[in-house]
């Protein structure tokens, strides 16, 4: 019996590292090889019981438009691929059922489907909208992105790198600032 | 109160009341009693104080420290975790038969796990929702239940796979039926049985482990809730009768009525549903609706019923069919009553109130043949309870339902009268 618990135990310890390993080891795999996207994004200021506050960020190209309904339905799985438009900015290209050939492409849901005109919105999840902050770093950063929001001459954006249906979300860009240094530099010289 | 005696053994021994020899047992008695008070104290704050670290940590790690480099900030993440594992080492090794070493060990551990998955999502911006994360701290802290044979540990992850359920089923849609939820309380189960079923071992840990499991299969069979919605009162009937028929298995037996979930959970389940169905929306609903057979909820209600049938029959094996709570067929009445009200509604609302009837003046019966005054009272709620839904929908006059109230306060004032005097009598 004490030979089985500490074979269980054994098993125990190791999924308890392997399991948040293989999370680290994903993230680091997508960060180096993956493909960098700017996504166009507008956030608000929620929080997580166990993981703490973060901004939740609006992305505008989480759709893509086909004149066929090619049976796509809410909930079901989806691989896009993205491509940028002329001012950089990442632009779904396409959608497929299965997994596509290329490397760069992102595995999620369908949230829903809208049918107009003669076309079908199949609209989708872009699993990376929040970004954690310091807990006394956001809301002053939801402040300066609402200002930046508000501005349509500032340019604000999320960096997000793709690789092998996984995508991982490396900063918020405001005027090609990242919102850590804006806030930290709000910080030092408050007005 | 036990000081006091141990002060006046010396006046007793004086006054040749006791001798020294019984004195002395009394003072070993004590001894013994105030050991084993202190021992049941440090597991308390053993497991008390396991939690507060635990969250506490969980807590100053949602501050997310920006300044803290990448490597760092993972590095402290996982050292909860390590400290966990080579303190639940040592526990296997030396401290396995200490209780409050396993539970307190148990319980650091449980939230270290949620620790470790809460900085890497930190720190990678892993949005993740909140029910996969739940999913995966649940499976990897399912084996510290059986490694550590922690109860409390085993509290808490009844706990997490109930709010994973109400996530996936309830609120997300994601897992339609919540299946993972019914694999991961499949899983707890063993320990359950072997802990406690086995072992006839019925401690605080069993009561409070039983209470959450019944509670937790109540709140998560309504997951099942499709397009035939009507029909999953069959399925939560059934489960509330085999409550209540488990409740009287050796098995599941425990000295105090409060004490056994099972009993409880079932029996005001049962009436609860009933006064519910007293109401006649319910049924004037069914006779619109079709019931669609092949539904989540008709193959529940059968599994469910199947086995409320398979323990009724265990039970009756051992007992005499007119010695169990009557509640424990309320299943076998309630199924061709359902299929009664789809044709004739007026006719399935009237047995209902009949059926609660019933069962109010049976508990009384029992109440009073038992001695007990809780269970008494219970029957005698029971009635007001219907009494109180008829008040919002029925044409009783005022008065008519006034007389209908002052009966029953008079009736609660005569029954429990006549058990105090009853008591008086055999005292």
């Amino acid at each position: 019996m004490k030979k089985f618990i500490f074979i269980l135990f054994g098993v125990m310890c190791l999924a308890q590292w392997i399991v948040p390993g293989k999370m680290i080891y994903d993230s680091e795999r997508i960060l180096e090889e993956g493909t960098v996207y700017k996504f166009k994004t507008a956030p608000i200021d929620p929080s997580d019981p166990f993981r703490g506050k973060y901004i939740t960020l609006n992305f505008e190209q989480n759709f893509i438009t086909f004149t066929d309904s090619l049976e796509w339905s809410t909930g079901q799985e989806i691989f896009v691929t993205f491509t940028g438009d002329s001012a950089g900015y990442a632009v779904p290209e396409r959608a497929f059922h299965e997994q596509p050939q290329s490397k760069t492409y992102l595995r999620t849901n369908v949230e829903y489907v809208n049918y107009y005109g003669d076309n079908y919105k199949v609209q989708f999840r872009l699993p990376f909208d929040r970004l954690y902050l310091e807990e006394s770093k956001a809301s002053e950063a939801e402040k300066v992105y609402w200002q930046a929001q508000q501005d349509s001459a500032q340019a604000t954006y999320a960096l997000v790198s793709i690789g092998d249906g996984q995508a991982v979300l490396k900063d918020v860009i405001i005027n090609d600032k990242p919102i850590h240094d804006i806030i930290n530099e709000l910080n030092k010289d408050p007005e | 109160m036990s000081k006091q005696i141990l002060k006046e053994l010396p006046d007793l021994v004086h006054a040749e009341v006791i001798d020294e020899a019984t004195a002395q047992r009394i003072r070993a008695y004590y001894l013994q009693q105030s050991a084993q008070s202190s021992n049941r104290l440090f597991i308390v704050f053993g497991i008390l104080g396991a939690l507060l670290v635990g969250m506490g940590i969980v807590l100053i790690v949602a501050h997310n420290w920006d300044s803290l480099p990448k490597r760092i900030k993972l590095a402290i993440g996982f050292l909860p975790l390590l400290i966990g594992q080579v303190t639940a080492a040592y526990v296997i090794i030396r401290k396995m038969e200490e209780k409050a070493w396993k539970e307190g060990t148990g319980v650091f551990l449980f939230f270290a796990i949620a620790i470790s998955i809460s900085i890497i999502s930190q720190v990678y911006h892993i949005e993740g929702d909140l029910d996969g994360f739940l999913f995966i701290w649940m499976c990897l802290a399912l084996p510290i239940v059986y490694v550590l044979r922690s109860a409390v540990t085993s509290m808490l992850y009844v706990i997490g796979i109930t709010w994973y359920a109400c996530e996936v089923g309830y609120l997300e849609n994601s897992d339609r039926y919540a299946l993972a939820y019914w694999i991961l309380l499949a899983l707890i189960l063993p320990f359950f049985y072997l802990e406690y079923l086995q072992t006839s071992l019925k401690n605080n840990f069993y009561y409070l482990l039983s209470w959450l499991l019944a509670a937790s299969v109540t709140i998560c069979l309504g997951v099942f809730v499709d397009d035939s919605e009507m029909t999953i009162v069959i399925a939560y009937m059934s489960l509330f009768s085999a409550f209540v028929i488990m409740s009287r298995m050796r098995l599941f037996e425990t000295n105090r009525v409060l004490t056994n979930a099972f009993l409880v959970i079932g029996s005001f389940g049962i009436i609860t549903l009933l006064l519910m169905l007293s109401f006649d929306w319910f049924w004037d609903e069914l006779k619109q609706r079709e019931v669609i057979f092949g539904q989540p909820e008709i193959t529940v209600a059968a599994i469910l019923t199947m086995l409320a049938s398979y323990l009724l029959f265990q039970l009756l094996k051992h007992h005499q069919w007119n010695t169990i709570n009557t509640k424990s067929y309320a299943f076998i009445v309630f199924i061709p009553l359902f299929f009664v009200g789809t044709e004739l509604p007026v006719l399935a609302q009237l047995i209902t109130n009949l059926l609660i009837l019933l069962f109010a003046i049976y508990t009384i019966r029992d109440g009073a043949q038992r001695n007990h005054l809780g269970i008494l009272n219970y029957g005698l709620m029971i009635i007001t309870g219907l009494i109180f839904c008829r008040f919002f929908d029925t044409d009783f006059s005022f008065v008519f339902r006034g007389l209908l109230f002052i009966g029953v306060g008079i009736g609660f004032f005569a029954a429990n009268y006549y058990m105090i005097q009853k008591r008086k009598k055999q005292a």
